[in-house]
């Protein structure tokens, strides 16, 4: 009986998923810090530090769709 | 005429096996968005279900690879097909029953792997493919979201540690609805191609279609319509068991769970290495309770989770091939599938009187 599970293969689904999964999970994490803390701070009336957290919250969230549009791509294109 | 006959009826069993495909594996999408009241549960399963429809129309690279390298494709005949898609159907519905995720995929193999073993023996089953294609993801899919799902846990609890727990709620069960929609649609564009390649098979088996044909756009339609009614009719059995019965979740364990899901089934896709959606949902929520602390996994719900994992090719290949021998015994040409058809259908609608008449006798009681 011949095995054919190539273990390159099934390193990389490993790794993949283990970054993306990880990676997806981060990045959402980040677009709620940034979005709480930039609205406690414009609260605060630090103005600037808004901007820095609001910054982080559209980069993370940025990151965040991009990785939910590769997604669907996968989807479509497998 | 005859033929036809037991082409219907192969087409009949294959939508009533997308059906229960849809309704066993609704809880895979929104049992954690419903358990962490991210999304009601009227309409997680309606937005699952409109998901799964459009998800079929999405890929259309027909899944006529199902059981392909498993059994000998040539010896597949249509009694074959039937008998297999009722052993699918009779696991999906006892695992429904006992509130247990399993895959429908594999119970799919499962069945075609026990009729073509009565039908043709055992020449026409490939042992190293069911290794390749069933065990071996089978064992990877569970443990890769378990630890996945764990690292995914610890790391946004990190992040979002000292927040006040309003916005963070509010954030991740926003982030649940994306990644519900995420893995409801990906459930659509994988598990309603099988039923359309089976019955794109029956029909080319039938010669109703040539083997480089286009897959008619009926059976598209009604391939995304049993799944999407059959995901809309939601199994609650499964629903619960997944969203409350193996760890009580927060919605950042809930957001975690679906998000490393939705991402581990799509990077194997993309990668050639298909996963099985249960598996890997419940791997992930498993990983994301024991993360967060190990006693509260409830062990003994996962375990026999697991337990039907490991059941599911056995017991539905032993009812697919008792199912064929059964056709067999009473003609295979068209008296066979005609006759266990229409005996499941009585025994179907024998049930749902039984309950109907308890429910009257419990309402007029109450």
């Amino acid at each position: 009986m011949v095995f054919a599970v190539d273990g390159h293969l099934l390193w990389q689904v490993v790794w993949v998923s283990l970054v993306a999964g990880v990676g997806i999970s981060a990045l959402f994490s980040l677009v709620i810090v940034g979005a709480a803390r930039a609205e406690d701070a414009r609260r605060a009336g630090r103005g600037a530090a808004a901007a820095l957290y609001f910054t982080l919250a559209v980069l993370a969230f940025a990151l965040f769709a991009g990785g939910v549009v590769l997604g669907v791509r996968a989807m479509i294109e497998k | 005429m005859d033929q036809d006959i037991v082409l219907w009826i192969v087409v009949g069993t294959a939508l009533a096996f997308d059906f229960t495909n849809g309704f066993h594996d609704t809880a895979n999408a929104v049992a954690t968005s419903i358990s962490t009241r991210a999304l009601s549960p009227r309409f997680a399963v309606a937005m699952a279900a409109v998901l799964n429809f459009v998800g079929a129309f999405i890929s259309l690279e027909v899944a006529a690879t199902i059981a392909k390298g498993i059994v000998n494709a040539e010896l597949i005949s249509e009694p074959i097909v039937f008998a297999g898609l009722i052993g699918a159907i009779v696991w999906n519905l006892a695992t429904w029953y006992w509130g247990l995720p399993s895959s429908s995929s594999h119970a799919l193999i499962g069945g075609v792997v026990g009729a073509a073993f009565v039908a043709e023996g055992a020449a026409a089953v490939y042992g190293n493919g069911i290794v390749d294609k069933v065990i071996v993801p089978a064992l990877v899919a569970p443990l890769l979201a378990f630890v996945a799902g764990g690292l995914a846990i610890l790391v946004a609890y990190r992040i979002v540690g000292r927040q006040r727990p309003g916005p963070v709620v509010r954030g991740f069960r926003l982030g649940q609805v994306v990644s519900a929609s995420l893995l409801a649609l990906s459930h659509g564009t994988n598990d309603a191609q099988k039923t359309m390649g089976i019955i794109f098979l029956a029909l080319v088996a039938n010669g109703s279609l040539s083997p480089d044909a286009d897959v008619p756009i009926w059976v598209v339609v009604s391939a995304a319509t049993a799944i999407a009614l059959g995901t809309y009719a939601g199994g609650w059995r499964i629903i619960r068991t997944m969203g409350s019965r193996i760890i009580k979740m927060d919605p950042a364990q809930g957001f975690a769970a679906q998000g490393v899901g939705a991402t581990v089934i799509m990077a194997a896709s993309h990668v050639g290495f298909p996963l099985s959606t249960t598996h890997v949902i419940s791997g992930a929520i498993m990983g994301t309770g024991a993360a967060k602390r190990v006693s509260a996994v409830r062990w003994g719900v996962a375990g026999n989770i697991v337990t039907a994992w490991v059941l599911t090719l056995p017991a539905s290949a032993a009812v697919g091939g008792l199912t064929y021998a059964l056709v067999a015994l009473l003609g295979r040409d068209d008296v066979g599938p005609i006759a266990v058809s229409a005996a499941l259908l009585v025994a179907l609608a024998v049930t749902l009187g039984r309950r109907l008449v308890a429910g009257r006798t419990l309402t007029a009681e109450g």
